[in-house]
């Protein structure tokens, strides 16, 4: 939204309650966000309701952002450690199952843009390992950390407009270039196709700058080691 | 382990106490002759704990308390050590001791306490993930195992008051309907009844979920509190009126922040509990001096500069509240680490409310960021709207305290998460120290300091 604001570019956020009604393909970028279990559960019941709107949105090409509880309920099953399978809305071709340690640290990946190969930080902070299926592909590569699944070496998903991510910490505002790829493809979307202006991102390059070298200079050693 | 560390090796009689005689703190606490307080909750157990020290000690009782707030079981045994005279004997009236919430099963098993204070249960910075929720059920579990323990409990506080559900004899205390004068926005993310699981409906609120609420569903709601504050006013200093059963006073308290006032009012029940006079509590508050970090006042050519501690969203809100009602311009320093005991995700800088420091950026001169995390302080304070102009990235501790105070304004605010505490106190009082003198040997003493 800053960066949208900085460029002089209207900008509106809405919030979607739950039992509210909502035409998704009216919006130019959906968040899905996650939170503690009890939280997800009430998500997840909601957008059971939506999920046909959700998925003509996505064909439809919005852009949409879903980050840890929000990437996992758009696959196809979340199976628990008793091997229950709690069903997702299987707009994605994911799923997950729940795993016996909780993966917790810093990442750093690699990203294939238009622009070329960013490098992206971030914090994790899940149990469940996501496997991804032919139909989607992943959003980067692990550098450090565990990703997905910390077997595969991929981190996140992507699927038309959709990004689905692991990392937050948050996201966006470190990794400048991924936040102006979304706009730039919500811009596209609405027939808008110019060039977003240049920002002074210096302080966002810094920050991203200082966590990579640091997580990528502990290796994927995994707990507190290698930190100051 | 670094949660200890932090605290300067002030656990270090308690460990060897514990590991010479396991039943050191059962033993110890026979001496105590009055009573045990323990003091639990997310946010304010320093400063409630050595205020109810501060209370007791008015009333002329020798007292034994963790002070610097060493809250796990070996820092609980080592302000007994500390107490000790000659020949191990303890010569105490009373125990008052902060216990963390997640040691307090352990600690309570050693020792039972008379009086059990709760103040709040927030998200942590190390609970993005419903931690909190186990938190509660600890805290419930141990008072399940205490039932001659008194309870002292925030009723504001759904969280904590749902504690005073079982048959535990307790004592609630609250704050009336007042109107702040200022405060930061805070995500009012939904709140949910304890009891029943639906969302909470409020009649007014102070901060974060503490306010008058009550569960249209089951019933479930804020009791009547029995120490209750009212008409709060101030800034710099705090004044308001507390109404108890037995009376009706006025407290002052030589210390700011909207949330010390919760921190007072579990002290006064403490001492309307044991029965003390009326004047042991409002002198006892008056008289009271922060402990490190705790809106910790210090001068710098004649201007006051403040210490505060951050570890989650609320307080970190409530400090800024706290400095909204400084008047005058402002330099500000923010050290942020991420080390396990500050919480290794830094995300929940995101949920602090500086878009408040945007709204109305005039008064401020100068934001050093500082710390392991100095970039993302930053970066969170451009994204918050604040004047990129201002914002300073100097991650060493000295450097960073150094540019904060040779800043102009009349009134220098320290914020430091827990790690990064005691060095910047170190390093204030060091800065002080030279005063005025000239800079010579300013390298050497940095180096010193490093």
């Amino acid at each position: 939204m800053q960066r949208l604001k900085w460029r002089h570019l209207p900008v509106e956020v809405a919030e979607v309650a739950l039992g509210q009604d909502a035409d998704f393909e009216e919006f130019d970028v959906l968040f899905l966000g996650g939170g503690s279990d009890r939280e997800q559960d009430i998500m997840a019941a909601d957008l059971k309701s939506r999920r046909d709107g959700l998925g003509r949105a996505i064909e439809a090409g919005v852009v949409v952002l879903a980050i840890c509880g929000g990437y996992q309920m758009l696959g196809h099953f979340y199976r628990t450690a008793g091997g229950r399978e709690i069903p997702g809305l299987s707009l994605l071709d994911l799923h997950t199952v729940a795993g016996p340690r909780r993966m917790i640290g810093n990442v750093a990946l690699e990203l294939e843009l238009p622009g070329g190969v960013a490098w992206a930080v971030g914090f994790e902070n899940h149990s469940g390992r996501t496997f991804l299926g032919r139909g989607v592909r992943p959003l980067g590569r692990v550098v450090a950390g565990n990703g997905n699944n910390g077997s595969d070496g991929w981190e996140g998903a992507r699927y038309r407009n959709v990004f689905c991510s692991y990392l937050h910490g948050p996201l966006l505002p470190k990794n400048p270039l991924l936040a102006d790829h979304l706009l730039q493809l919500a811009l596209a979307r609405r027939g808008e196709g110019q060039t977003l202006s240049p920002l002074d991102d210096g302080l966002e390059n810094l920050a991203n700058r200082v966590m990579y070298e640091r997580v990528t200079r502990a290796g994927t050693r995994k707990g507190p080691s290698g930190r100051r | 382990m670094s949660r200890v560390r932090g605290t300067r090796g002030s656990t270090l009689p308690g460990r060897v106490a514990l590991k010479i005689c396991p039943r050191f703190l059962r033993l110890a606490v026979r001496q105590v002759r009055r009573g045990v307080v323990m003091v639990t909750g997310t946010n304010g157990k320093t400063t409630t704990n050595n205020m109810v020290a501060g209370v007791l000690e008015s009333a002329g009782y020798r007292v034994i308390a963790n002070r610097e707030g060493a809250n796990l079981v070996w820092g609980v045994a080592a302000a007994f050590v500390a107490g000790a005279g000659a020949f191990g004997r303890i010569k105490a009236d009373f125990a008052t001791l902060e216990v963390d919430e997640a040691s307090l099963p352990v600690v309570a098993s050693h020792l039972a306490p008379d009086l059990l204070v709760v103040t709040n249960f927030f998200r942590d910075q190390l609970d993005r993930y419903g931690e909190l929720d186990r938190t509660v059920e600890l805290v419930q579990r141990a008072i399940g195992k205490l039932p001659l323990t008194r309870l002292v409990l925030n009723a504001d506080d759904p969280l904590v008051a749902q504690l005073g559900k079982g048959e535990n004899k307790t004592l609630f205390f609250g704050l009336a309907q007042t109107v702040r004068l200022t405060a930061t926005v805070q995500t009012r993310e939904a709140r949910f009844c304890p009891a029943c699981g639906r969302e909470l409906s409020y009649a007014f609120y102070h901060y974060s979920q503490l306010g008058d609420y009550r569960c249209l569903t089951c019933g479930f709601a804020r009791p009547g509190a029995a120490v209750e504050g009212q008409a709060v006013r101030g800034g710099d200093r705090l004044e308001f009126t507390v109404r108890w059963p037995a009376g009706q006073t006025s407290v002052s308290l030589d210390l700011p922040g909207y949330y010390n006032v919760y921190n007072a009012l579990a002290a006064f029940s403490v001492g309307v509990a044991l029965g003390l006079p009326e004047k042991a509590m409002v002198e006892g508050l008056a008289r009271f001096a922060p402990a490190i970090g705790r809106m910790e006042r210090f001068s710098h050519r004649g201007r006051p500069v403040y210490l505060n501690l951050v570890k989650n969203p609320t307080g970190f809100n409530e400090s800024l509240a706290a400095m909204l009602t400084g008047s005058g311009t402002k330099d500000v320093f923010m050290a942020i680490n991420d080390n396990d005991a500050d919480g290794r995700d830094i995300s929940w800088l995101w949920d602090v409310d500086f878009e408040a420091l945007a709204r109305d950026p005039a008064p401020y001169l100068s934001f050093t960021c500082a710390g392991i995390r100095a970039q993302d302080m930053a970066l969170r304070l451009k994204y918050a709207g604040v004047p990129v102009e201002l914002i300073r990235v100097i991650p060493g501790l000295v450097e960073g305290i150094e540019g904060a105070l040779a800043g102009r304004g009349a009134l220098v605010y320290l914020f430091s998460t827990y790690t990064a505490l005691w060095r910047s106190q170190a390093i204030l009082k060091e800065v002080l120290a030279r005063g005025e003198e000239p800079a010579t040997g300013l390298a050497e003493r940095r180096r010193a300091l490093r």
